[in-house]
Order: structure tokens, then C-alpha cells, then sequence
């Protein structure tokens, strides 16, 4: 057995070290190209599914979430439970929010959206919205009249340019109507427009927690959610469990548990996609290792009889050919991964962008090694079939070659 | 004692619907250590007799026994095997495997009997010295002449001292001074090991290396 594979290792290794190089060389690139191809499309869905946890986490959700109790509509006592949830080990912050129904008037576009107050010193701490202001100035504590929106709402002056109803392209400096479902009415300066990219932070719009105060006419201490921050090197996980072992009687989420119903569609259709380019990426790669090895076991058919006919096994003959395919899957994959972690440098420098937002690739390493397994057995099926056909030929015949 | 017996052997080919009858009823004994030449004009059917005596091709029906061993009942596997242990091929147009050297060619057989690396590698070195080429070890086929290349077929036949030897026109690719040389290495190994050797040939004067020969016409063998 061990001499056997003896054998077949020393053919192999000496066929592909003296037959053509540019065959040889031409191989591993293709695989090397099959392999980034399997990698690549998935990286950037990898990327994108990367992309909407950041944004979600960034600025849509934070870390962790505390809602009401089950059908109640507001958390009480705010005030007391974020000092409460500070405290907590692993919370870095708490902001919290406060909704309230509105309808803004800009000129003669009109949309109706609830306005959201925050304290802007607790939201710096728990969110990055503050960081994407498209123009103008993020809210401070002491503003009052001043509102901030984002690019959605702003919207454009052609009508045809916004994904949402808008205000008809809005600017810093506008003045806009903002009619609260309380009765109370009143003209707001904004300060500043947004831009996180995601349109679920992009189509809202924020006040100070002291304006809501005025617009509600008495001290708020009630919020409609908590978004909670948590300290680096934790784990959401970890921190919710730490959270309700602290009594904390509110509904603590994660914020994949949040989102999970959010993003569960499009990530199954964005498995489904990379599925379908993985398999037709491994057929490709079967096919063409298949004609390549049997382009070269038909030119080796002659010498296939010879080793045959001298008394080499027919299976270390087959074995050889897989070694052979395996060496040329193992250096493409090789190759193909150094393609992959350029163009994942290349990527972070520059990013794709799309209307979400900027993609870098992103590969997971299970994918990376799954898809150098996958391609490894195709390789050795592609080296398997042409060789076991020409070797199990009569001697004779396969000398006449 | 004979080494190689046949008996009553037919080999017939189908060419599209034609059966073309290359044996018709060979019947003959080859003793241990002799040189037999193989004779007879082209088509006669030597070559399709030398295959089945050396285990490259089944006969249709008849009995070829190698010492004492009906080798017709042998799986492919046995074949090989048998083919590896007790038989040594030199073929006309030699046969090596282009991306095998010269000791490479000739040592891959010993190390497919599972003999160490080191004594396989010493036992090709001493053969091709003694064929003459020590100073080619590291060639290439294509970088080797005829002769050449056709002495390393030789080494490579009889690395593994098989019982043995059958050559199928080794000569017939060769100019006369080296079909001269590879006859006399032929005879020089005959005698040196005691070595049973087949050999087809077509020249007449190659005969005189022979101990005796086996004239094939029409798929039947006539002796001298």
C-alpha cells in the first residue's frame, strides 16, 4: 500500500515537474480563478450581510435594545432605568427615545412620520449618527426649535430621485412645519441633515429631549426603547444575561434578535444566490480539470500501456493522476488565496459602493475552507474519471495509443 | 525443463464484422536459458504470439503455462503482478516513459517490488553501467539516441533479473552497428544469467545469436 503510493506520488510528481509547464501553469490558474470566483462572490455578499450588522448596529439598534413590557407602550421611570442600566458591567451607555406622531410641511410636500427625541450626549455615546451628518450640525442637549433629519426625509427637489416621499430637498437652514398628533404645532429650523446610509436611519427624524419636553408640556420620563451600547470585548449575549440577572423587567433584545425577522430574507436570498454561484463555480471547475486531465491522460495514453505492460498496477497509475490533479487543486487554491487577501486589501481601500452603503469584501473562514475542500474533491474526481478510463484499456490498445 | 509451454493457441481479432485469425493452434515448449528468436514475414503473427506468451494480450482459447503455471486463469491484477516479478520487455520503438531519466526508468521497477530506495537506485546504476551508460543517468529519453534509448529498455528489462526476457524487434529501429551491440548484449546476458530470452526478428542475420528459432506462418509455428 505504502510502496503503491510510493509509486504513484514519484510518477506524479516527475510527470508534472517534466511535461509541458505552460499546461501545467495554465491549470493552476484556472483553479486559481475558479477559486477566487467561489470566493469572491460570496465575499461581497459577505461584505454587504457585514455591512447591514455595522449599520444596524451603528446606528439603527446599537447593541443591545429594551423595549416595554409585552403590551405596554411606554418605560416608565426612564430616567432611573438608564442610570440603572449604566451600571450594569459590559454596558458601555443607554440612550434613551422617546416617539412621538407628527406631520412635517416643507413648502407643499407634506409626509408623516413619528419625530424621535434623544439626549444627544447619551446618543453620541450609543450611536454613530452623529458622525454621518451629510451637512449642518448634529443636536446638543440645550437645542431648542432645531430638528435634525435624514437624507430621505430632506429628499430631493425632482420627485423622481427620492426612494420615499420627502420634503422636496430640504437644506440646512430650512425652516419646516412640524404638526405633533398632541395638537401642538411649531416651526423648526434644521440643523442638520444625515446620511448613514441605511434607510431605516435615514427616513427618521430627531429633536432634543427638551424640546419634546416643551412640545409635550411636562417633564418626560417615559421612552418608547433604550438602545444600550456595550463595552468591547463583550458579548451582546453575555450582556443581556447580565442585564436580566439584574432585574431589569423590560424586554431585553440583542440586536440580532432584533433585526433577525429584518435581514432573515435577504441573507436566505443571498445564500441562495451564492449557493447557485458555488455549485456552478464547482461544475466549472470539474469540467474543466476533466478535459484538462483527459486531454493529458489521452496523450499519455501510450505511456499509460508502457507502465502497464512493465508491471505497474493500473491503480497506482490512477493514483498517480489524482496526485497529479490534486497537487495542481492544491497550488491553484493556494494561489487563488492570495488572490483573495489582495483583493480584500485592495477592497478595504477602496470599497464598492452602493446605495447602502460601502461594501469590503468579507470571507468567512468556513467559506474559504469549505470551498478549498469542495474544490480539492473536484479535483480529485477530475483526475479519477480520464485516468481509471484510459488505464483500465487493454495494454495493447493503450500502447498503440 | 520448459519454461514457457503453448498449447493448441488461437488468438482471433474482430475487425468490424471480419474475425481475423492471427493464431491458428500454436503449439510449442521454450526451455529455461535458451535465446529463441521468433521468425516469420510480417502479418504472420509473431508479434500476437509473443504477447501472449508474455501476458500483454489474452488468447482466445488455448493454454499458455510459464513455469508450470497456467497464467490464463490469472486476474489483471495477478497479470501485473506476475508481468513485474517474472518478466523483463524491451519493445521496438523501446517504450520508456518520456518524463522518467535514464536511472529514473530503470530503478522504478525494483522500487515497485517495495525494494529500498537505495539498493533500487545501486541495482539501475550497476545495469546501465554494464549497458554502457553511466554517463547518462540523468537524461531524458528524448535526449538519448536510438541505441541509446533502447540499452536503457534493456537495463530497464533486466533490473529485476526476470525469469524472462521478451523483445519485440528491439532492433528493427536501429542502425546495423548498434542493432549488433544490443544482439551481442542480448547474448552476453544470456549467458551471463542464464536468462530464458523471446526475441521477434526479422533479419536473417540475426540468427546466428540464436539458440533456436520459431518460424510463424499464417498464425502456425514451424521450428528450425
Amino acid at each position: 500500500m505504502l510502496t503503491d503510493f510510493k509509486i504513484s506520488f514519484f510518477l506524479a510528481v516527475r510527470m508534472l515537474r517534466r511535461s509541458s509547464k505552460t499546461g501545467t501553469l495554465l491549470t493552476i490558474f484556472i483553479i486559481a480563478m475558479v477559486f477566487t470566483n467561489m470566493i469572491f462572490l460570496s465575499s461581497v455578499i459577505g461584505g454587504s450581510i457585514e455591512l447591514m450588522n455595522e449599520q444596524t448596529v451603528d446606528f439603527y439598534i446599537s447593541n443591545i435594545i429594551i423595549k416595554p413590557k409585552e403590551d405596554i407602550r411606554f418605560i416608565d421611570n426612564t430616567s432611573s432605568l438608564v442610570s440603572k442600566v449604566n451600571r450594569i458591567p459590559g454596558v458601555s451607555h443607554a440612550s434613551a427615545r422617546y416617539e412621538l406622531g407628527a406631520s412635517l410641511n416643507h413648502k407643499s410636500n407634506e409626509i408623516a412620520l413619528p419625530v424621535i427625541a434623544f439626549n444627544p450626549d447619551d446618543e453620541k455615546l450609543v450611536t454613530k449618527i452623529h458622525e454621518m451628518m451629510k451637512e449642518g450640525q448634529f443636536l446638543t442637549r440645550e437645542d431648542r426649535g432645531q430638528v435634525i433629519i435624514g437624507n430621505y426625509v430632506a429628499g430631493n427637489v425632482d420627485e423622481s430621485k427620492d426612494f420615499f416621499e420627502s420634503l422636496g430637498g430640504v437644506k440646512t437652514g430650512d425652516s419646516i412645519t412640524v404638526s405633533f398628533v398632541n395638537g401642538v404645532s411649531k416651526d423648526y429650523r434644521i440643523k442638520g441633515i444625515f446620511q448613514t446610509k441605511s434607510y431605516q436611519t435615514d427616513y427618521k427624524v430627531f429633536i432634543s429631549w427638551n424640546e419634546m419636553e416643551e412640545v409635550l408640556g411636562y417633564p418626560l420620563d417615559q421612552s418608547n426603547e433604550l438602545l444600550v451600547k456595550t463595552e468591547a470585548g463583550t458579548t451582546e449575549k453575555e450582556v443581556k444575561r447580565t442585564m436580566l440577572s439584574y432585574g431589569i423587567q423590560e424586554q431585553v433584545k440583542t440586536w440580532k434578535e432584533q433585526a433577525g425577522g429584518l435581514f432573515d430574507e435577504s441573507i436566505e436570498s443571498f445564500q441562495i444566490i451564492n449557493n447557485i454561484t458555488l455549485i456552478v463555480s464547482l461544475i466549472i471547475a470539474i469540467i474543466v480539470l476533466f478535459i484538462i486531465i483527459m486531454i493529458k491522460t489521452l496523450h499519455n495514453k501510450r505511456e499509460i500501456g508502457v507502465l502497464k505492460a512493465i508491471g505497474i498496477d493500473e491503480d497506482i497509475i490512477i493514483q498517480s493522476y489524482v496526485i497529479q490533479t490534486l497537487i495542481i487543486g492544491i497550488l491553484g487554491i493556494t494561489i487563488g488565496f492570495c488572490i483573495i487577501q489582495t483583493l480584500i486589501a485592495y477592497f478595504l481601500a477602496y470599497p464598492i459602493e452602493f446605495p447602502d452603503g460601502n461594501v469590503s469584501l468579507y470571507v468567512e473562514t468556513g467559506i474559504m475552507i469549505e470551498s478549498a475542500v469542495l474544490l480539492i474533491i473536484a479535483s480529485i474526481i477530475a483526475g479519477y474519471l480520464p485516468a481509471s478510463r484510459i488505464a483500465k484499456e487493454e495494454i495493447l490498445t493503450a500502447m498503440r495509443g | 525443463m520448459a519454461v514457457i509451454s503453448v498449447k493448441d493457441l488461437y488468438r482471433v481479432y474482430k475487425l468490424g464484422k471480419v474475425d481475423v485469425h492471427a493464431l491458428n493452434g500454436v503449439t510449442l515448449d521454450i526451455t529455461e536459458g535458451e535465446f529463441v528468436g521468433i521468425m516469420g514475414p510480417s502479418g504472420s503473427g509473431k508479434s500476437t504470439l509473443l504477447y501472449q506468451m508474455s501476458l500483454l494480450d489474452r488468447p482466445t482459447s488455448g493454454l499458455v503455462t510459464i513455469q508450470g503455471k497456467n497464467v490464463g486463469g490469472l486476474t489483471d491484477h495477478q497479470r501485473t503482478r506476475f508481468r513485474l516479478n517474472h518478466c523483463g520487455y524491451v519493445f521496438q520503438d523501446y517504450a520508456l516513459v518520456p518524463e522518467l531519466t535514464t536511472e529514473e526508468n530503470v530503478y522504478l521497477l525494483p522500487m515497485a517490488q517495495g525494494k529500498p530506495d537505495t539498493e533500487s537506485i545501486d541495482t539501475a546504476r550497476e545495469i546501465l553501467g554494464k549497458v554502457g551508460l553511466s554517463n547518462r543517468l540523468s537524461h531524458l529519453p528524448r535526449e538519448l539516441s536510438g541505441g541509446e534509448q533502447q540499452r536503457v529498455a534493456i537495463a530497464r528489462a533486466m533490473v529485476n533479473k526476470p525469469d524472462i526476457i521478451f523483445a519485440d524487434e528491439p532492433c528493427a529501429n536501429l542502425d546495423s552497428v548498434n542493432s549488433k551491440r544490443i544482439l551481442e548484449l542480448f547474448k552476453e546476458l544470456n549467458q551471463e544469467n542464464g536468462q530464458t530470452i523471446v526475441m521477434i526478428s526479422h533479419e536473417d542475420e540475426d540468427i546466428e545469436y540464436f539458440d533456436r528459432v520459431i518460424r510463424i506462418f499464417d498464425g502456425k509455428n514451424r521450428e528450425r
